[in-house]
C-alpha cells in the first residue's frame, strides 16, 4: 500500500487520518537529513509526508536563524565565481569537513579568503554580490538553496525517467534563479493553472449540492465533510507517473495524463515542500480529465485505507467513514465519469448553502497561501481562458499571434454573448406573454393547427384529471391496498391483451413480483396502459419489462407521456439508464422515446440482471438528469417561439432594402459574404470561413476573392471528374441529354425542372457550380425527376437508383458528401 | 378551385364571420319563436275550457299563424348556418386534397390522423328532414347508397384490400373512379402505408355522408344486435362487430362489441364508434370461411 502512511499516533479523526494518505514527499528531505543531520533522524520514523514537510520547515527555520556568515556560505555553494572567465558555478569547501556525532556540520574556520575547491578562487569571489543584500533577500535565497538541495536529492532518488526530468528542470530553474537573484516562475508549454474549469473542488461541491442539496443541514454538513475529506486527500495524494499506470491508462489518454502529471509535479507536488516555488492545490487547478484519470485508483485505495484504519477512528467518525463514505464515493464516481453530469457544467447554478460556500472560499484562500499567486481565483469568463495543451513551445506563439489578430472579433463575440445574457427578464416576460396570448396564434395557423407534440393531449387530460398516473407494485411484507391489487389485475389484463405472444402466466409472475413495479395509466378508475419495470439501483439501470396501452386508447400520446413520466420518476430516484428488450413492433416506439440499439452501458453492468429475450433487440436510453422529460417538448417549443420572436424583433429593427448586387454581371464569380451590403448589420458572423469553401482568411481585403477563385478551380476539376465518370457509367444512358418533347409529349407537363447530364456539363463549363451543393442539387434533380415520371418497375427507375448510388459513392470518395 | 393556404384561411375566416352573425340571428329568432309559442300556449289554455272558439280568439289564433312563418324563418337560418359549416368543411377538405396532390405532404403524425378521423365523424352534417315524415336519403346513417352510386373524389370509403395475410377493410379515400374499367382508385388513409389501390366497386363501400338523428329518424340507424363493420377505435381498419347499443341522440356514438378472439367471450368490451364508421357488412367469401 504505497500511498498509505501507517503512521501510529494520535490520529483520532477520519479527516486527519486521511490527510496522511498522500505518500511522503519522495522522502527527499529525509534523504537530505540523512546526509547532513544523521542525529536528527529517528529510525522509527516512517515516510510521513506531514512530518517531512514539518521537518523541512523546521530545518529552514534553523537555517534562517544561523549567523549571516553561515547563510552566505550556504548560498555560495550555488553562486558562480565572479572572476572573469572563471566557469566555476558554485563554491566548494576545500577543507575536510569534520563531523561529530552530536553537532551539526563543523565549519569553524571558513572565511572570505578560503579558496574554492574547484576553481581555487577565494570565497569572496563567489559571494561578492551577496554582501550588501538585505537580510530578507538573503533569507529568500537561502530558502531557494535548501529547496534546490532537496530537489537535487529527490532527483537522485527518483526512478521514473519522466519525473526525473521534471526534478532536473526545477533544479536548474532554482539554480538559475539563485544566481540571478530572481523569483522562480514556471513558464512554457505546461501552461498556467488553473488548467481546467470547473475545478475538481468546484465539481465536487456541485456534486454535493446536486445530490444532497435537499437534505437537512446536519446531513448536508456530513456530506460536505466527506467532500472536504476527499478533496483534502486529493490535494495530498501522490499520483503515479505514467510509467506506473501503463496498464490502467489507455493509449489515447496517455499523453494527456503525462501532461497533467507533469503539471501536478511542477505546480502542486514539488512546491508543497519547496515553498520558493508557487504552489497550487491539486483540486483547484485540475478538472475533469485529471480526476477521471485518477479517481478509480484513488477511491479504491482510500476505501482500503478507511478499512484498515477503522480501529483508529473515533466511533462517531467510524460510521461516516465506513458506511457513508463508500456510497459517497461511488455516487461521485458515477457523476465524474458521466458525460453529461451537471456537476461539470460551468454554469452550475444550484447555489450551495452558505456554510458550503464558506468552505469553498476557505479552500480558495488556502490555495493562495504564499500571497503572491493570485491565479487561483477564477476569471469570470473562463471559457476563453482554457489553457490549451501545447506540447511544442512554438505552437503557443502561433496561438498568441492568431488570438491577437482575431482579438477584435473575439471581443465582438464576447460582447454579443453579453448582450444575449443581458436579455432582460422583462423582455423575456414580454415575449412569453405575447406567445401565450391566444390572439397571437391568429392567422392561417389557427385554422390549420400545426402538428402538436405527441404527448400534448395526454398532458391536457392529465391536468384535467381525466387520466392519472400511479406507480404501483405488489409486496409480500407489507399490506397492499385493494385499489393497488385491482389496478395490478387491470394492468395484467392490458399487458396480456396487448402482448399476445407473452404467456399470461409469465406476465402474472412479473406484474405481481414485489421487485417489479408498474407505472399505471388510469382512466375512469381503470388502468388503460402502463409500463412494468424493474429497478436495479446497484447496477444503475432499470429494465423495462412490459409496456402497453390498450388498443382503443392508442395513438393518443399516452405512450409518450407514460415514458416521460417514467423518466422523471427515475431521475428522482437517481437511476439514469433504461434497458429493454424490444420486439420488432416495439422498436419504433422505443426509438421515438429516445432509445437506441447502441448500448452505452458496459455489458458487465446488466448481464445476469436483465431478462434476456430471444429474437428481441436490446435497446438503451440514457437519461439526462437536467431535463424534466414531461416538460421537454413544451420547453423546446417555448424556446423556439422566443427565438422566432427575437428574430422577428431584430428584423423589424434592421429592415432595409439594399439594391441588388451588380458585380456578377460584370464577371465577378464570387464575393466574400461579408461584403454583401447590409449583411453585417444583421449580426452575421463569418463562422463558415473554414468550411467547404476553405476560405481561410475571411476577414481581410482582397485575398478572399483570389481564394474563392482558386477554390473554384480545384472544385471545378473535382466536379468535372465526377461528372465524366457518371456520364460513362453503364446506367447513365437515359440521362445523357434532355428529354425530347416529340418523343415524350407529356414529359414537360409533369416535370417542371428538367435536368440532364449534358446541361450539367454546360453549366460546369460555364463555371456555374461555385459550390458542390449546386452540383449535387442538379444531379439529384435528374434522379428525382426520373423517379417522379416513371414507375418503379421501369428500367429508367432502376437506372436512376443505380446511378445515384454510384454518384454518391464517387462524391464520398473525394470527401464531397456530408450526409 | 385551387387556392393557397392563405386564401383558404381568409375564406374560412369569412365564413366564420358569417356564422357568427347567423348565430346571433338565430338567437333573436329563437327568442321570437319562444314568445310565439308562449302566446299559443296561453291562447290554447284559454280556449279549451269553453269548447267553443269565440270569434275574438279565432282572430287571435289566425294572427298566431304568423308564428309559423317566423319559425320557418328560424329553420331557414339554422340551415344556412349549417350550410356555412359545411362549406368550411368542404374548403378544408379541398385544401387537404390539394396539399396532398401537390406532393408536398407533411406526413401527418398518427395521433393527428386519428384526431382528424374522429373530428370529421363528429362534424359530419346532421340530416334534418324538410317535413316530419320525410324519408332520409341514401348515405344518411345506416341507409346504404343506391346500387348505382359512385363515390366522389375525396370521399371516405371502406375498401377491401389485400393485406399481408388476409383481406382487410381499410379506411380509404377515393382518388377517382374509372367508368370504363368500373374500378375505383383509392388511397389508404394511413399515410405510413402510402398505398394506392385499384379496386372493383364491389370492394368499395362509401361511408355515410350524413348523420341520422335518432330522435327523428330512428329507422336510419342500425338496431341493437345488428352485425356491422365498424372502425376499431384508434385504428384505420373495419372489423366485424355487433351493435350493443344504438345512439339515442344526434351526437351519441354506437356502442359495439368487436369480434376478438383475444377475449374469452370472443368479443371485445363495449367500444364507442361514430355513426360515420359503422356500415352494413359485406361478407367476402374468404371472411365467411373464417367466421
Amino acid at each position: 500500500m504505497k500511498n498509505m502512511s501507517t503512521e501510529e499516533g494520535n490520529r483520532n479523526s477520519a479527516l486527519q487520518s486521511l490527510e496522511e494518505t498522500g505518500q511522503c514527499v519522495t522522502s527527499t528531505s529525509q534523504h537530505a537529513g540523512n546526509s547532513r543531520e544523521p542525529s536528527t533522524v529517528r529510525p522509527q520514523e516512517q515516510n510521513s509526508r506531514q512530518n517531512n514537510l514539518q521537518r523541512i520547515q523546521q530545518r529552514k527555520q534553523q537555517m534562517l536563524n544561523l549567523p549571516q556568515m553561515k547563510k552566505i556560505l550556504k548560498i555560495a555553494t550555488y553562486s558562480a565565481c565572479k572572476v572573469d572567465d572563471c566557469k566555476c558555478i558554485g563554491w566548494k569547501n576545500s577543507q575536510v569537513i569534520t563531523k561529530s556525532s552530536k553537532n551539526d556540520t563543523q565549519q569553524p574556520v571558513i572565511n572570505f579568503f578560503d579558496p574554492c575547491k574547484s576553481c581555487k578562487h577565494v570565497l569572496e569571489n563567489h559571494v561578492s554580490h551577496l554582501t550588501n543584500q538585505s537580510e530578507e533577500e538573503i533569507n529568500k535565497l537561502l530558502c531557494m538553496v535548501i529547496d534546490a538541495d532537496n530537489i537535487f536529492l529527490g532527483l537522485q532518488k527518483e526512478e521514473d525517467p519522466d519525473t526525473k526530468k521534471v526534478y532536473f528542470y526545477l533544479y536548474k530553474l532554482l539554480r538559475k534563479c539563485i544566481q540571478s537573484m530572481t523569483k522562480p516562475t514556471i513558464e512554457g508549454p505546461l501552461g498556467q493553472p488553473p488548467f481546467e474549469r470547473p475545478s475538481i473542488a468546484k465539481a465536487v461541491m456541485n456534486f454535493v449540492a446536486y445530490k444532497y442539496g435537499h437534505l437537512p443541514q446536519r446531513d448536508m454538513q456530513a456530506m460536505c465533510d466527506m467532500a472536504k475529506m476527499f478533496l483534502h486527500c486529493l490535494n495530498h495524494w501522490n499520483f503515479d507517473p505514467l510509467s506506473a499506470r501503463r496498464g490502467t491508462i489507455s493509449v489515447e489518454e496517455a499523453p494527456a495524463y503525462k501532461i497533467n502529471h507533469t503539471r501536478w509535479l511542477v505546480f502542486c507536488h514539488i512546491p508543497a515542500f519547496c515553498d520558493s516555488l508557487p504552489h497550487y492545490d491539486t483540486s483547484l487547478v485540475f478538472g475533469r480529465t485529471f480526476v477521471q484519470a485518477v479517481f478509480k485508483p484513488v477511491s479504491r485505495q482510500l476505501l482500503d485505507k478507511c478499512h484498515s484504519e477503522r480501529d483508529k477512528l473515533a466511533p462517531e467518525k467510524r460510521v461516516i467513514v465506513l458506511t457513508h463514505f463508500p456510497k459517497f464515493l461511488s455516487m461521485l464516481e458515477a457523476e465524474i465519469y458521466s458525460d453529461n453530469s451537471p456537476i461539470w457544467d460551468s454554469d452550475f447554478k444550484q447555489v450551495p448553502p452558505t456554510y458550503l460556500q464558506s468552505a469553498l472560499e476557505s479552500k480558495a484562500n488556502q490555495g493562495r497561501r504564499t500571497g503572491e499567486f493570485e491565479k487561483v481565483t477564477v476569471p469570470p469568463n473562463d471559457k476563453d481562458n482554457y489553457t490549451t495543451i501545447n506540447i511544442s513551445p512554438g505552437m503557443k506563439k502561433i496561438h498568441e499571434k492568431r488570438s491577437h489578430s482575431e482579438g477584435r472579433s473575439d471581443v465582438k463575440r464576447r460582447k454579443n454573448e453579453e448582450t444575449f445574457e443581458d436579455l432582460s427578464e422583462e423582455t423575456v416576460a414580454e415575449i412569453v406573454a405575447t406567445i401565450n396570448d391566444p390572439n397571437y396564434m391568429c392567422g392561417p395557423d389557427a385554422v390549420f393547427p400545426p402538428n402538436v407534440p405527441r404527448d400534448e393531449t395526454a398532458k391536457i387530460e392529465e391536468s384535467r384529471k381525466i387520466i392519472e398516473f400511479h406507480v404501483v407494485g405488489n409486496s409480500l411484507t407489507q399490506p397492499v391496498s385493494k385499489q393497488t391489487m385491482l389496478w395490478l389485475i387491470g394492468l395484467h389484463n392490458v399487458f396480456s391483451h396487448q402482448l399476445p405472444r407473452m404467456p399470461k402466466e409469465y406476465i402474472s409472475q412479473l406484474v405481481f413480483d414485489p421487485k417489479h413495479k408498474t407505472l399505471a395509466l388510469i382512466k375512469d378508475g381503470r388502468p388503460i396502459g402502463g409500463i412494468c419495470f424493474r429497478m436495479f439501483p446497484t447496477q444503475g439501470f432499470t429494465e423495462i419489462v412490459f409496456c402497453a396501452v390498450t388498443s382503443q386508447e392508442q395513438v393518443k400520446g399516452y405512450g409518450t407521456h407514460l415514458m416521460n413520466m417514467l423518466k422523471d420518476y427515475h431521475i428522482k430516484n437517481n437511476i439514469l439508464h433504461f434497458l429493454t428488450f424490444a420486439d420488432e413492433f416495439a422498436i419504433g416506439y422505443f426509438k421515438k422515446q429516445g432509445f437506441s440499439k447502441d448500448i452505452k452501458l458496459p455489458r458487465s453492468m446488466y448481464q445476469g440482471y436483465i431478462k434476456d429475450y430471444e429474437g428481441a433487440t436490446l435497446m438503451h436510453c440514457e437519461l439526462n438528469a437536467k431535463i424534466v422529460y414531461t416538460e421537454f417538448t413544451a420547453v423546446i417549443r417555448k424556446q423556439k417561439e422566443i427565438i422566432k420572436k427575437l428574430i422577428h424583433q431584430r428584423q423589424q429593427e434592421i429592415q432595409k432594402v439594399h439594391p441588388g448586387l451588380t458585380c456578377f454581371k460584370e464577371g465577378v464569380r464570387g464575393i466574400p459574404v461579408e461584403s454583401i451590403p447590409g449583411i453585417r448589420e444583421t449580426g452575421w458572423k463569418s463562422y463558415t470561413q473554414t468550411r467547404t469553401r476553405g476560405v481561410a482568411k475571411g476577414t481581410q481585403g482582397p485575398e478572399p476573392m483570389e481564394a474563392c477563385l482558386d477554390i473554384t478551380d480545384s472544385l471545378y476539376n473535382a466536379l468535372k471528374n465526377v461528372l465524366n465518370s457518371v456520364k460513362n457509367h453503364s446506367t447513365a444512358w437515359p440521362f445523357l441529354k434532355p428529354v425530347d418533347k416529340n418523343e415524350v409529349p407529356d414529359y414537360y407537363d409533369h416535370i417542371k425542372y428538367p435536368m440532364d447530364l449534358k446541361t450539367m456539363s454546360d453549366r460546369l463549363k460555364a463555371r456555374y457550380y461555385v459550390t458542390r451543393r449546386l452540383f449535387i442539387a442538379d444531379m439529384t434533380r435528374i434522379f428525382t425527376n426520373c423517379r417522379l415520371y416513371n414507375s418503379p418497375d421501369t428500367e429508367y427507375y432502376r437506372c436512376a437508383n443505380a446511378l445515384e448510388k454510384y454518384f454518391q459513392t464517387r462524391m464520398k470518395e473525394i470527401g464531397f458528401w456530408d450526409k | 378551385m385551387p387556392f393557397t393556404a392563405d386564401a383558404a384561411a381568409t375564406q374560412i375566416q369569412e365564413r366564420l364571420k358569417n356564422l357568427y352573425h347567423l348565430v346571433h340571428e338565430i338567437e333573436t329568432h329563437r327568442v321570437r319563436s319562444e314568445h310565439n309559442l308562449n302566446n299559443i300556449m296561453k291562447s290554447y289554455e284559454k280556449v279549451t275550457p269553453e269548447d267553443k272558439v269565440s270569434p275574438y280568439y279565432q282572430q287571435k289564433l289566425k294572427n298566431l299563424n304568423a308564428a309559423i312563418g317566423d319559425s320557418q324563418q328560424e329553420e331557414e337560418i339554422l340551415r344556412k348556418a349549417l350550410g356555412k359549416i359545411n362549406e368550411i368543411r368542404a374548403i378544408r377538405n379541398e385544401r387537404r386534397i390539394q396539399a396532398r396532390n401537390a406532393g408536398n405532404k407533411e406526413t401527418i403524425r398518427r395521433g393527428a390522423l386519428m384526431k382528424m378521423v374522429l373530428s370529421t365523424a363528429q362534424t359530419l352534417p346532421l340530416y334534418v328532414g324538410k317535413t316530419p315524415g320525410a324519408k332520409p336519403p341514401p348515405l344518411c346513417g345506416a341507409i346504404p347508397a343506391e346500387p348505382t352510386y359512385i363515390a366522389k373524389m375525396g370521399d371516405m370509403v371502406a375498401a377491401l384490400v389485400k393485406g399481408s395475410e388476409e383481406e382487410d377493410w381499410i379506411l380509404a379515400e377515393v382518388v377517382q373512379f374509372n367508368p370504363t374499367t368500373n374500378k375505383y382508385e383509392v388511397d389508404d388513409i394511413d399515410e405510413e402505408q402510402k398505398d394506392r389501390h385499384i379496386l372493383s366497386r364491389r370492394r368499395v363501400v362509401p361511408l355515410p355522408l350524413m348523420r341520422a338523428n335518432p330522435e327523428t329518424d330512428p329507422h336510419a340507424l342500425f338496431p341493437k344486435g345488428s352485425i356491422v363493420m365498424a372502425l376499431y377505435p384508434q385504428t384505420t381498419c373495419f372489423y366485424k362487430a355487433v351493435v350493443n347499443q344504438s345512439p339515442t341522440t344526434a351526437t351519441e356514438e354506437y356502442e359495439v362489441l368487436f369480434e376478438d378472439a383475444n377475449y374469452a367471450s370472443g368479443y371485445s368490451p363495449p367500444l364507442n364508434v361514430a355513426q360515420r364508421y359503422v356500415i352494413s357488412i359485406k361478407e367476402s367469401k374468404k371472411n365467411k370461411s373464417q367466421c
